[in-house]
């Protein structure tokens, strides 16, 4: 039984194109919106020519970065650049409670498309605006991407090694982030009006805002920073005692020491006996800056005679914060993943059937309404007709669009 | 539910009436609530004297001087560096993320203090937890006991890895979490061993907006169906879509990205170069061939741009070690700012790698109204952030109130949302539910 989901009555307009945008209204999809992507004709949204592809091929419908951003939506192309299309924009947002868009700061004013006349054509719409800095702003207009926005916004000067450069995080994960925020700045908008009967709104997302807000070390350190007059800078892994990443048997293991920690990585490498000596049994004896090379040579033997999961039951026994440094190939065999069927198979005609990433969450409605399968990315404008047709445009309407180039 | 929430007097902010129970610890959970909170919700964060969650007030409930100062700025990052009489109060973590907060303390393990959960759980609308499933189990909190005392609960449990499965009650912080995921040996260093691998955690800010989201979309779902609802929302689990990228690629062509650093997929140069000062570095990228020539011009070397080496970007993605050493000559005797401008307005993406300070004096952020400062009462006054976005009809949404001290709104909780008598506050206090410090066995 498919059953109720929570957005399954509402219709989200999506104007966005590469990574971000399309993170937000995937994840507004996969909780039952009807999500209705509007590309541009013939070449559809950049992403779809962004590696990786299938089979390393690169064609319109063999991106992967394309497939899994775009699951459960429809496909419709219009020409935002003609009149047509801009008034069959306005049509559609009739019929819509939630817009979403990512051009760039100004594009969707010189487009016709300013939130004036949205909320002319709705009254009630949330218009979430997703952009590198926002709307406003000296770097307004700057130009991001993301390397540079984590750099400005994130935590990544205090990431990496103290003596080596700063590292960004892996692929597009402060977009991905952003987008997930536009993702909650929609829910927040459309529960405003529907809640409070407010008018619709225009929310401003800004991807460098997103990511000095994050918990990810920024936040923190902000205030870390107020309250001690100290940068955080690089910190290794290895900066309290026992902490680390730590050869093993078969690749790296990750622990978390520090004072409060360390008793508990002593008893699991049978170590008891230390506690009892002086310097170890106190927790500032134990946080002394010494402590951390004086523990490589009890930990480290002990480590490479074990596999990473050798050791991480072990942590698991001893309540030591710790966990293997994985491959994605070992994720996507890993026994917690694989027992719980988080990743989830979906054919498609140019792939076949290819394992994409699971639900961010799952909604507990009753054992006869399990989370649904999601639906494959659309192709480009496969279903410009279905949709024109829902908002009442006729068959020999739909003909003149295509023969003008605006569908 | 009708509130009186005494952290939202402006009746305009959106989720006024909303009443949240919040059992969470460390980041994540604490990072979802503060965004429900920030837009006008009660939230009430459950917490007890008798029971310590590291790293939520502080790794230690009280740490002694000698390990504040050799701390970081972040564990052990207190008010004026010193950890003071009660030092769970002046954690600049806590601090950052429970404004907006309400602090009430009650000690699950006794019977009163279920009963007290029980008249909490009749009297929300939801309720959001990120502990390990056992610790959860021990204090009677599930949802087949919460949802029979109110059936229109919206109950979020944010689990490491799931409430079912052989990892159930495996303990992990968010970094660990990403260990298993693979973020760290993709994002490490290429030409170092993975030692030197770096900390972070974007899985526990996912986690704290997805958590957020779920919420009001639980909400939504009550107000629809009359029936009340349960999220899993395994940290784990919410996390891995962040690395989509490489879950696709290997799933598709079996492709395994590792010890990437700074570098693109297929883009050069794309890397961070030092610059004028002590670990000051900025960004620069070039995705088409009018950056390219852009950045040549710029750096007054043209020769660089007919340079075989480097005569399209799948040429300069080969040679990107020589390029970026030619790159690192050019803008270690620069100031990062400067660089960032000028790139900037030739329509190169550059940017500042900003810290603490670079951040909190932005220029950008200033004019957005990013920043605004507040008193806690022992704290002092620090600048703190508004929400992630801003919305047209509810401007610059922020700190109102600061983190609540332990215990703080404890006669607000009893008294006037569970409506207990003073007479029973009394006995509560009595009874050791009720205090503002740690007991003194905690260390």
């Amino acid at each position: 039984m498919v059953g109720i989901m929570p957005l399954d009555d509402v219709t989200v307009v999506d104007l966005t194109h590469y990574t971000a945008g399309p993170f937000a209204t995937r994840i507004l999809s996969d909780y039952g919106a009807n999500v209705i992507k509007v590309e541009r004709p013939i070449t559809g949204d950049p992403a779809r020519m962004l590696p990786p592809f299938y089979e390393d091929e690169p064609g319109l419908e063999r991106s992967g970065l394309f497939l899994w951003l775009n699951t459960n939506k429809r496909s419709i192309t219009i020409d935002l650049k003609k009149d047509e299309g801009r008034d069959l924009v306005l049509e559609l947002v009739k019929n819509s409670q939630i817009l979403v868009e990512n051009f760039s700061p100004g594009t969707m004013d010189a487009l016709g498309l300013s939130p004036t006349k949205l909320l002319e054509a709705n009254p009630k719409l949330i218009i979430t605006s997703l952009s590198n800095y926002g709307q406003t702003g000296p770097y307004r207009d700057y130009i991001g991407n993301e390397l540079n926005l984590y750099g400005m916004g994130g935590s990544m000067i205090g990431a990496g090694n103290v003596d080596h450069e700063p590292l960004k995080t892996a692929g597009r994960m402060v977009n991905y982030h952003a987008g997930y925020v536009a993702a909650l700045a929609s829910a927040l908008g459309l529960y405003t009006v529907e809640e409070r009967n407010e008018q619709g709104d225009h929310i401003d997302v800004s991807i460098f805002e997103t990511a000095t807000h994050s918990i990810d070390m920024r936040l923190n350190r902000l205030m870390g920073y107020q309250y001690t007059g100290r940068l955080a800078g690089r910190q290794s892994q290895a900066s309290a005692v026992g902490s680390g990443v730590h050869p093993c048997a078969d690749g790296y293991f990750l622990i978390t020491g520090g004072a409060r920690f360390i008793p508990n990585i002593i008893k699991m490498i049978g170590m008891d006996e230390l506690l009892d000596q002086e310097e170890w049994s106190t927790p500032e004896g134990r946080a002394h800056p010494d402590r951390i090379d004086e523990f490589l040579p009890h930990l480290i033997p002990w480590t490479l005679a074990r596999t990473k999961e050798e050791i991480r039951k072990e942590a698991e026994k001893h309540a030591v914060l710790g966990g293997p440094m994985n491959t994605i190939e070992d994720l996507m065999n890993n026994e917690q993943f694989i027992d719980r069927e988080y990743f989830q198979e979906i054919d498609h005609p140019e792939t076949g059937p290819i394992k994409y990433p699971g639900y961010h969450f799952t909604l507990h409605r009753g054992e006869d309404q399990p989370m649904p399968d999601r639906n494959r990315a659309p192709l480009l404008g496969e279903h410009s007709e279905e949709i024109l047709a829902e908002i009442g445009v006729s068959k020999s309407e739909i003909e003149k669009l295509k023969t003008k180039n605006v569908i | 539910m009708t509130t009186n929430n005494p952290t939202n007097p402006d009746d305009s902010l959106p989720l006024k009436g909303l009443r949240i129970l919040d059992i969470t610890v460390v980041w994540a959970g604490p990072y979802s609530t503060m965004q429900l909170a920030d837009w006008g919700a009660e939230v009430i964060r459950i917490e007890s004297t008798k029971y310590f969650a590291a790293t939520t007030r502080g790794q230690m409930a009280r740490p002694p001087q000698g390990v504040v100062d050799g701390g970081t700025s972040t564990g052990m990052g207190y008010a004026w560096r010193e950890a003071g009489e009660r030092p769970w109060n002046r954690h600049a973590i806590f601090n950052a993320h429970a404004r907006n907060k309400l602090s009430m303390t009650v000690d699950l393990t006794k019977p009163e203090g279920q009963e007290v959960l029980e008249r909490l759980v009749e009297k929300s609308d939801g309720l959001i937890e990120n502990n390990l499933p056992q610790s959860m189990d021990k204090q009677g909190i599930g949802w087949d006991r919460l949802s029979k005392i109110n059936p229109k609960l919206v109950m979020i449990r944010m689990p490491a890895f799931g409430l079912d499965g052989p990892y159930r009650n495996y303990r992990t912080w968010g970094n660990h979490m990403e260990s298993i995921s693979g973020h760290p040996l993709i994002r490490t260093y290429p030409d170092l061993s993975p030692e030197y691998a770096p900390a972070g955690v974007p899985a526990d800010a996912a986690g704290g907006i997805g958590a957020a989201l779920g919420m009001l979309m639980g909400r939504r779902y009550v107000r629809r169906t009359g029936k009340g609802l349960m999220i899993e929302a395994p940290t784990a689990e919410n996390f891995v879509p962040l690395l989509g990228d490489f879950v696709m690629d290997y799933s598709m062509n079996g492709r395994l990205w590792n010890q990437m650093g700074n570098q693109h997929w297929y883009l050069a140069p794309h890397n961070v170069y030092r610059t004028q000062g002590e670990d000051a570095w900025v960004t620069i990228v070039c995705w088409d061939e009018d950056q390219w020539k852009s950045l040549c011009e710029i750096m007054r070397m043209d020769s660089l741009a007919t340079d075989p080496r480097f005569k399209d970007n799948e040429s300069r993605y080969e040679n990107r070690k020589e390029l970026d050493v030619i790159i690192n000559e050019w803008s270690q005797d620069r100031q990062a700012s400067w660089i960032m401008d000028k790139l900037q307005t030739a329509k190169v993406p550059s940017g500042i790698v900003m810290n603490e300070r670079d951040a909190t004096e932005d220029r950008h952020l200033h004019e957005r109204e990013f920043f605004s400062s507040i008193e806690h009462p022992e704290a002092g006054t620090h600048k703190q952030v508004r929400t992630p976005f801003k919305s047209g009809n509810h401007e610059n949404v922020g700190a109102r109130r600061a983190a609540p001290t332990l215990g703080q709104d404890n006669e607000y909780v009893y008294k006037t949302v569970l409506g207990y008598s003073d007479d029973q506050y009394d006995e509560f206090e009595r009874n050791g539910h009720i205090g503002t410090e740690f007991d003194p066995s905690i260390q």
